[in-house]
């Protein structure tokens, strides 16, 4: 019975670690730090797995226990100075995909995201994820309206990061 | 606005420039212990449950404690005990209470509430234990200033000081000393905890208040 259970976790998660990576990529600066994020992420799913019923889909359990995970629970302190190397690796734009201004913009982009604060980067991290305003206002415990209000800051304190 | 969608559509190809993990990868991760700060909160609130009582099982503390005897102060002290030991478990109760309600499940804004309504049982353990080493200070003290001779055939230290100096003079000492120690302890203390929680529950209360500053 554990080792099933142990299985389909694992399984689920291997096939939807994307997720996680995405969370981290966000929120950490540095590929030690992305590591850490993400294995007291997976320890949070694993420990929550057994009340996992299957009556909501296994990835919009994700995007709750990674963001609460990041925002909430995780300890360290995200001040590290992010390296070039793993900057690279995570945003590595290809340049045959896109013309130059767009790869420009692009940089400039995640740069700026990498700017906000966490609860900003939890919203525009599900609005990447294409994520509806309910889901977003369930997920942080916010009304459908704040979301709403709150996301159209955060866009617009992404536009000064970018035009200043 | 056109650059988020440029982003959008950017982040979602993403994937093959994400780091891929094996099933053995995942495996070994999910048996490793988590640090969570709500792991770190149960850890803390242990020992600032149990730490004081530690204390009292140091055999050179417990003979000091014969100075409540010496100055008549058993009655108070028993009850004084029986108080202190029904607020702790009172206050161990509720943590255990508040302490369950945890759950990552939740959603962001009701799991930091959680927290730091968890933090705050402790904060307020802490507090009444405070005010507890501070008030038996001062009845300590008090009781020394209204007391004529005392007797401190228990009490070697002092009893040396009283060879070579007449009580009147013991008396000064001993109030000084009782406020010192009862006033260090509780800066000590204080200041120890407020430092660790400060530190450990910056990120959530700046988290927690800006989700709470929309609701407004």
């Amino acid at each position: 019975m554990t080792r099933e259970l142990e299985h389909n976790f694992i399984t689920e998660l291997e096939n939807n670690q994307n997720i996680i990576h995405k969370v981290c990529t966000l929120y950490t600066n540095d590929r030690d730090a992305h590591d850490d994020l993400f294995q007291e992420i997976t320890i949070q799913l694993w420990k929550a797995y057994p009340k996992f019923r299957g009556d909501s889909k296994f990835s919009t359990w994700m995007y709750r226990i990674g963001i609460n995970t990041a925002i909430t629970l995780y300890r360290k302190s995200k001040r590290s100075v992010p390296t070039q190397d793993y900057e690279s690796v995570i945003f590595k734009i290809k340049a045959d995909e896109y013309d130059e201004t767009e790869e420009q913009q692009l940089k400039l982009l995640y740069k700026a995201l990498k700017q906000l604060g966490d609860i900003d980067k939890a919203l525009i991290f599900l609005y990447l994820e294409d994520k509806n305003y309910t889901e977003i206002s369930e997920t942080l415990g916010i009304t459908e309206v704040n979301a709403r209000v709150k996301m159209n800051r955060v866009k617009k304190k992404l536009k000064t990061i970018l035009n200043p | 606005m056109d650059e988020l969608d440029l982003l959008k559509k950017d982040w979602q190809k993403k994937g093959d420039d994400l780091p891929k993990l094996s099933y053995n990868d995942i495996y070994q991760m999910i048996w490793k212990k988590s640090s969570s700060i709500v792991k770190w909160i149960f850890y803390i609130s242990i020992i600032e449950f149990t730490l004081p009582h530690l204390f009292l099982l140091i055999p050179s503390i417990h003979k000091n404690l014969a100075i409540y005897e010496a100055l008549g102060l058993q009655n108070f002290m028993l009850v004084f005990s029986v108080i202190q030991y029904s607020v702790i478990v009172y206050f161990i109760y509720k943590f255990y209470i508040r302490y369950r309600e945890i759950t990552v499940l939740d959603d962001s804004k009701n799991l930091m509430k959680k927290i730091l309504l968890t933090r705050k049982t402790v904060k307020n353990y802490v507090l009444s234990s405070l005010s507890m080493i501070l008030f038996i200070s001062a009845a300590v003290v008090f009781t020394i200033y209204l007391k004529d001779t005392i007797e401190l055939s228990n009490y070697k230290l002092f009893l040396e000081i009283a060879k070579k100096t007449s009580v009147e003079k013991v008396k000064p000492i001993l109030m000084f000393a009782f406020t010192i120690a009862g006033l260090g302890m509780t800066l000590l203390l204080g200041g120890l905890y407020f430092l660790l929680y400060g530190i450990l529950l910056k990120k959530l209360k700046r988290n927690y208040g800006e989700l709470k500053k929309l609701e407004i």
